[in-house]
């Protein structure tokens, strides 16, 4: 997998902007990736030094009902803590 | 906020603002706590967006001109008040640069009325005479409103009422087709052209006839004028006009508790006078309105024409019966733009002159008090009859409508007022003086030809 492949997008909802001020950031990422690719990644890409990496599955949900049955696909989501004082571009203004 | 202002022709005046950056800001601090009860962000609450994001959302232009749409009226205020326009209307705004935002404002200004010299103005009452002349007129008229018509069996002759079918056929081209119309063959008459009542004289009833007559070069139609027409004439009937004697018994048909001849004449005699003295008077009216006007220098706004004409067109429309406007044109088959440009010379006139007479009761201070609003009221409910006086009395009672009755007073009262300075005699001399400017020719072709007119003998 290349390393421009790992990261999706930057997932930026209400709570992911509160998480900002402990210098957390939130990626949705390829689901197959792993914690020490989306590490050299974000430091890859945005030029940063990352602390830590959490990440979490989040499984698939059902949508739809009767003959219409289908689901939106599960997906990876990355928590990216960076070194005090870092910060992403993506996100700024935020 | 830094303001420059600056005078335009007609009464106009153009303000360029520039916004400065705090007060943007707050103004888009406002605009933002505005736009985030109602737009939804994905991610976020109703309302729990940050201002970055929310820009971003959106989109730059339409965040700023959320912002812009309070705060340039705000500004507008401020500059108003701050460079002492008096506006007396809605300002035409638009944005001429975003960064920094300037915006330009014009907007119209109170009019400018500089009143020449109106005490100079002199005018003469035309002198209202009514011979008896008039008044036979007068009961001839009211004769030939009570004629009788007989048929006779003899050739068509003046004041005769004929049966005719007429075809009038212009190159080829039928345009006027009546069958078994009323005709009255009277001197003079020019309907449908000149000289169509003489060729039916002396003709029978059955009789037919084909002439040729033209149209007068300035008829109405440009499709007529000037054109040879081919009349068909056929007449049915003759009949001839018996006129009611006048005596005792035709005075008292008029009603209005006349009994006698001499009453009736009597009774005319003031109706003409009065009519005669009312067009004297609206002539006189006019002169003076048209000799300030001449003399002063009047600059106002294009919005107050644009109003005058309004308000003139809904006048023409209640005349019609209250027609619809979109009829109206469709049945003149021109658009409103030309309705309007036609109706342009007149509206300017009575905004002219409604704004020098209300400068000249400025200058001399006219006022209406509120008994003498009080007392044209008591006249309207008397004229209204008893059975409507107390609906009248009723629809007087609002502040509008004494406010409008006031107004229609003040404009009375300085007509009068100017009325009497012109027609004043101890000033006489600066007359001619003071005319000259405006009038030069006028007068001097009048004073010619007063040397040798009789009305000169008349006066002394």
């Amino acid at each position: 997998m290349h390393i421009y492949e790992v990261l999706r997008r930057p997932v930026i909802t209400e709570k992911n902007t509160d998480l900002m001020d402990r210098n957390k950031f939130v990626f949705e990422t390829e689901k197959k990736a792993t914690k020490a690719q989306i590490k050299a990644a974000v430091e890859k890409v945005f030029g940063v030094t990352v602390v830590s990496v959490n990440v979490i599955t989040v499984p698939r949900r059902p949508r739809g009902y009767g003959r219409l049955r289908g689901h939106r696909p599960a997906w990876k989501k990355a928590i990216v803590t960076l070194k005090p004082g870092d910060k992403i571009e993506v996100f700024e203004g935020v | 906020m830094k303001v420059t202002s600056e005078r335009l022709e007609g009464c106009l005046v153009a303000l360029t603002v520039e916004i400065e950056p705090e007060e943007m800001e707050k103004a888009q601090e406002g605009a933002y706590r505005r736009l985030i009860k109602k737009v939804d962000v994905p991610g976020f609450r109703k309302g729990k967006a940050p201002r970055a994001l929310l820009e971003l959302h959106v989109g730059k232009i339409s965040f700023d001109a959320e912002a812009l749409d309070r705060l340039v009226p705000e500004l507008y205020d401020q500059a108003i008040e701050q460079e002492k326009v008096e506006a007396i209307g809605q300002p035409d705004l638009e944005m001429t640069q975003a960064d920094p935002p300037i915006f330009k404002a014009t907007v119209p200004v109170r009019p400018e009325v500089e009143l020449g010299d109106y005490h100079s103005i002199r005018v003469t009452k035309d002198k209202v005479e009514i011979t008896d002349e008039n008044v036979e007129q007068g009961i001839e008229n009211l004769r030939q409103m009570q004629a009788i018509y007989e048929p006779v069996e003899r050739e068509a002759d003046i004041n005769d009422m004929v049966t005719i079918d007429a075809e009038g056929i212009v190159e080829e081209k039928t345009v006027l087709d009546s069958k078994g119309g009323q005709y009255r063959i009277s001197e003079n008459s020019v309907v449908p052209v000149a000289r169509f009542a003489e060729q039916l004289q002396g003709m029978k009833a059955g009789d037919q006839k084909e002439f040729t007559l033209p149209f007068p070069e300035d008829h109405e139609s440009e499709e007529l004028a000037g054109k040879d027409c081919l009349f068909k004439v056929s007449m049915s009937d003759v009949k001839e006009e018996k006129l009611p004697e006048v005596d005792d018994e035709f005075a008292k048909s008029m009603g209005q508790g006349i009994e006698t001849v001499e009453q009736l004449k009597e009774r005319l005699r003031e109706n003409i006078t009065t009519a005669a003295e009312r067009d004297s008077r609206a002539k006189l009216e006019n002169e003076v309105i048209d000799a300030v006007a001449a003399m002063s220098k009047v600059e106002f706004p294009a919005i107050f024409t644009e109003q005058e004409i309004d308000r003139l067109g809904n006048e023409q429309m209640m005349r019609l019966g209250g027609i619809q406007v979109q009829d109206f044109l469709k049945y003149r088959g021109i658009t409103e733009e030309d309705f309007r440009n036609e109706l342009r010379p007149a509206a300017e006139k009575r905004v002219m002159s409604s704004l020098i007479l209300n400068k000249v009761h400025d200058a001399e201070n006219v006022e209406v008090s509120g008994a003498e609003i009080d007392s044209e009221i008591e006249k309207i409910v008397e004229d209204a009859g008893e059975e409507q006086a107390e609906a009248v009395k009723k629809m007087f009672e609002t502040a509008d409508a004494r406010e409008s009755i006031s107004g229609r007073l003040l404009t009375e009262k300085t007509i009068n007022l100017l009325i009497d300075i012109a027609t004043t005699d101890e000033a006489a001399p600066v007359e001619e003086a003071a005319l000259e400017q405006e009038v030069a020719e006028e007068v001097t072709q009048e004073e010619d030809q007063s040397e040798q007119s009789p009305n000169e003998e008349d006066s002394e």
